[in-house]
């Protein structure tokens, strides 16, 4: 009996390692040599010194595949350290991030500075968990949010903010409608309904779309702007969501972060601010931006964006994702690695390798406002 | 009446009455009750086959290659193709592991005092009772209940051992049931052999009835391993996805392949991302067999042995 019993545990404990072994010797991949896209003048590159550790941060799902190309290139870089990034989305970034279970956040909305609900403000308790020093927002990626749509053989549409309320709202219900017709002339446009695709789940993207249609939809809108949709349509979850969508039905028009109507090989309909019809290019998103002003005071840099603007080329539909650090409070270590991360994503290096997914470089003037924040870290 | 009875019996032809056969009715009914067996189970097996071919279509192609299972997906985004899951496997079997050192000595040995000294007492009704609900705990139940207790209380941080905790709670009750039942089929007989024999009770639990039931609790380890390492809620509340190899399960974030196919389910557009998913989810599925195929073979070998 206890031969056979040695027998069988040893066939289990030999499988068992056989497991093991077949994954044993791990490794990183060898770096793919990639091109760098970005004619790099490394005197930009601030903060090149590379400290070792590891760096965990959470957060906005918007900024996830931006967030993960600079990693990527920070490591090739600074091979010591080890950044992860978990999108699990805004309000919990700054959650786990209050909670100080990560060391950096990315959110889509900068901390809020008043109480909700009895609660304590974010900033306050981000300021707590830093020690009793402020926590700073650092915009860092701006996705625009592409207005893309399925059409047989309707390779270029204009749309203004009030009649993209008017759709989204549901006032206006067909393709051919007047109000679209307009805006597209020479554009054999269907008489068939229009179907709208929105967010399902609570999401950044629609908080700052419906910002956008209040601001620019001349009253067509009715809905206050939040998180949760309360227009017309059919509801998808997350972006890839609304993406399949519309990419599988015919007639139908969304709202989505840039990328993924690129991925999709959707069609983006270009916004006419009132100075002609701007297609959606990182340039176009970049001017919007730098009209944007500052919302808070000092060295903190949330930004107000002007939805309703009438710049010549600017697109207006824009989201700005950002990075929330403590400006003080972190050991000494944690600080080198976060400092060191951040000034290379707020590098040139780092912002022009974001072009090629479809996420718009920060303008020269706020990166270098944002720089100079990161550098003010201690 | 006789006459109706006589014209619904079988017409007697002359021959010896053959009995053995089926009326023509009785006969249908049979056909039709297997036909509409056979299409039960047919249909039931649609979903099963359906998954297997769609998971190994599309995920086996990375799995040929050597790097899946020596490298991570450090430094790999989503639209780039390369790495593999090793951080994620080992994320895997190093949480499961530690799961299993944790609850298998408790399983057992609370089903070794179910069954051998608490049989029939108050306090064994009570773990028993306890156990039974234990078993219907939700995971995320129990990943939040550790939370509660690791993080807001404690004040730790999230890392690989907190899943361990809370998978022990899902994986203790399904080993002690099983180990129960085991024990509970080892004849009294054998006891008994062993007290006339003048062999202390603790000695005869040791080296007879526990190596009797031996094939028995070791299915019963492997099934329960085979449950948690598939688990999902407690790897997205107590721990965070890395791409980097991390074997600490006490510092830091660690990947995990339930977690791996979460990361890149958003970005199934981009071809490199969705053969990711598909290959990490073949690779659990692999795993899991594994385990269900050696608990297979230890209770083969068993049952042989018990003859």
């Amino acid at each position: 009996m206890s031969v056979n019993r040695l027998l069988r545990v040893g066939t289990v404990a030999v499988a068992s390692l056989g497991v093991l072994a077949l994954s044993a010797c791990g490794s990183d991949p060898e770096p793919t040599g990639s091109s760098s896209p970005s004619g790099s003048d490394s005197a930009s590159t601030g903060g090149a010194e590379c400290p070792e550790g590891t760096l965990n941060a959470e957060g906005s799902s918007a900024q996830k595949n931006a967030i993960e190309e600079v990693i990527a290139k920070y490591n090739e870089k600074c091979a010591d350290v080890t950044v992860n990034y978990n999108p699990t989305g805004s309000g919990a970034g700054i959650k786990q991030f209050n909670a100080s279970q990560v060391d950096f956040a990315g959110s889509d909305s900068a901390l809020k500075t008043e109480a909700k609900d009895g609660g304590e403000a974010e900033a306050a308790a981000a300021a707590k968990r830093c020690q009793n020093n402020p926590a700073v927002n650092l915009p860092m990626v701006i996705g625009p949010v592409a207005l893309a749509y399925n059409l047989d053989g309707v390779d270029k549409l204009v749309l203004d903010g009030p009649t993209a309320a008017k759709i989204f709202q549901g006032t206006v219900k067909t393709w051919n409608a007047p109000e679209i017709a307009k805006l597209n002339p020479g554009v054999n446009l269907p008489s068939a309904p229009i179907a709208v695709f929105f967010r399902s789940d609570e999401s950044g993207t629609t908080e700052n779309f419906t910002k956008y249609l209040e601001a620019a939809g001349g009253g067509a809108w009715k809905g206050e702007p939040a998180k949760k949709w309360s227009g017309t349509g059919a509801g998808k979850e997350k972006s890839a969501g609304v993406a399949e969508g519309v990419k599988s039905t015919k007639n139908s028009i969304t709202y989505v972060e840039w990328s993924y109507a690129v991925d999709n090989k959707l069609g983006v309909a270009q916004i006419d601010t009132g100075a002609g019809p701007v297609p959606l290019t990182a340039e176009s998103a970049g001017k919007a931006l730098a009209a944007a002003k500052p919302a808070g005071t000092g060295s903190d840099l949330a930004l107000k964006l002007d939805y309703a603007t009438k710049a010549a080329g600017a697109y207006p539909i824009i989201l700005v994702t950002y990075e929330i650090a403590c400006t003080k409070g972190l050991p000494a270590e944690k600080t080198a690695l976060v400092k060191s991360f951040l000034s290379y994503f707020a590098s040139t290096e780092g912002q022009g390798s974001l072009t090629e997914l479809n996420y718009a470089p920060l303008p020269e003037e706020i990166r270098t406002k944002v720089d100079a924040a990161i550098q003010a870290i201690s | 009446m006789t006459t109706t009875l006589a014209a619904n019996r079988p017409a007697y032809d002359g021959k010896t009455l053959d009995l053995t056969g089926k009326s023509g009715a009785r006969a249908f009914r049979n056909t039709l009750a297997s036909v509409l067996i056979t299409l039960c189970f047919l249909i039931a097996l649609i979903p099963l086959v359906w998954i297997l071919w769609t998971v190994i279509s599309k995920g086996y192609g990375l799995l040929l290659d050597g790097g899946w299972w020596s490298e991570s997906q450090r430094g790999v985004t989503v639209r780039r193709e390369g790495g593999g899951a090793y951080h994620a496997i080992m994320g895997t079997l190093i949480m499961a592991l530690i799961t299993a050192v944790i609850a298998v000595p408790i399983a057992i040995l609370g089903a070794i005092y179910l069954v051998e000294y608490g049989r029939g007492t108050k306090a064994a009704r009570v773990v028993s009772f306890m156990i039974d609900i234990l078993t219907g705990v939700p995971s995320i139940v129990a990943a939040l209940f550790v939370y509660a207790v690791w993080i807001t209380v404690f004040g730790f941080n999230r890392v690989g051992f907190a899943v361990s905790l809370s998978l022990v709670l899902l994986m203790l009750p399904v080993v002690l049931r099983s180990t129960e039942e085991m024990l509970k089929l080892v004849p009294d007989e054998l006891r008994e052999a062993s007290y006339a024999l003048g062999v202390p009770k603790w000695k005869t639990i040791l080296k007879v009835v526990v190596p009797t039931a031996f094939g028995g609790i070791i299915t019963g380890v492997m099934l329960g391993l085979a449950r948690v390492m598939g688990e999902t809620a407690p790897l997205l509340i107590l721990v965070g996805y890395s791409k980097n190899i991390n074997l600490n399960p006490f510092e830091g974030f660690m990947g995990a392949l339930p977690t791996m196919i979460n990361q890149d389910r958003t970005e199934l557009a981009l071809q490199p991302a969705a053969d990711r998913v598909w290959a990490a989810a073949l690779t659990l599925i692999l795993l899991v067999l594994l385990l269900n195929i050696l608990a297979r073979l230890v209770a083969r070998f068993s049952k042989v042995n018990s003859k």
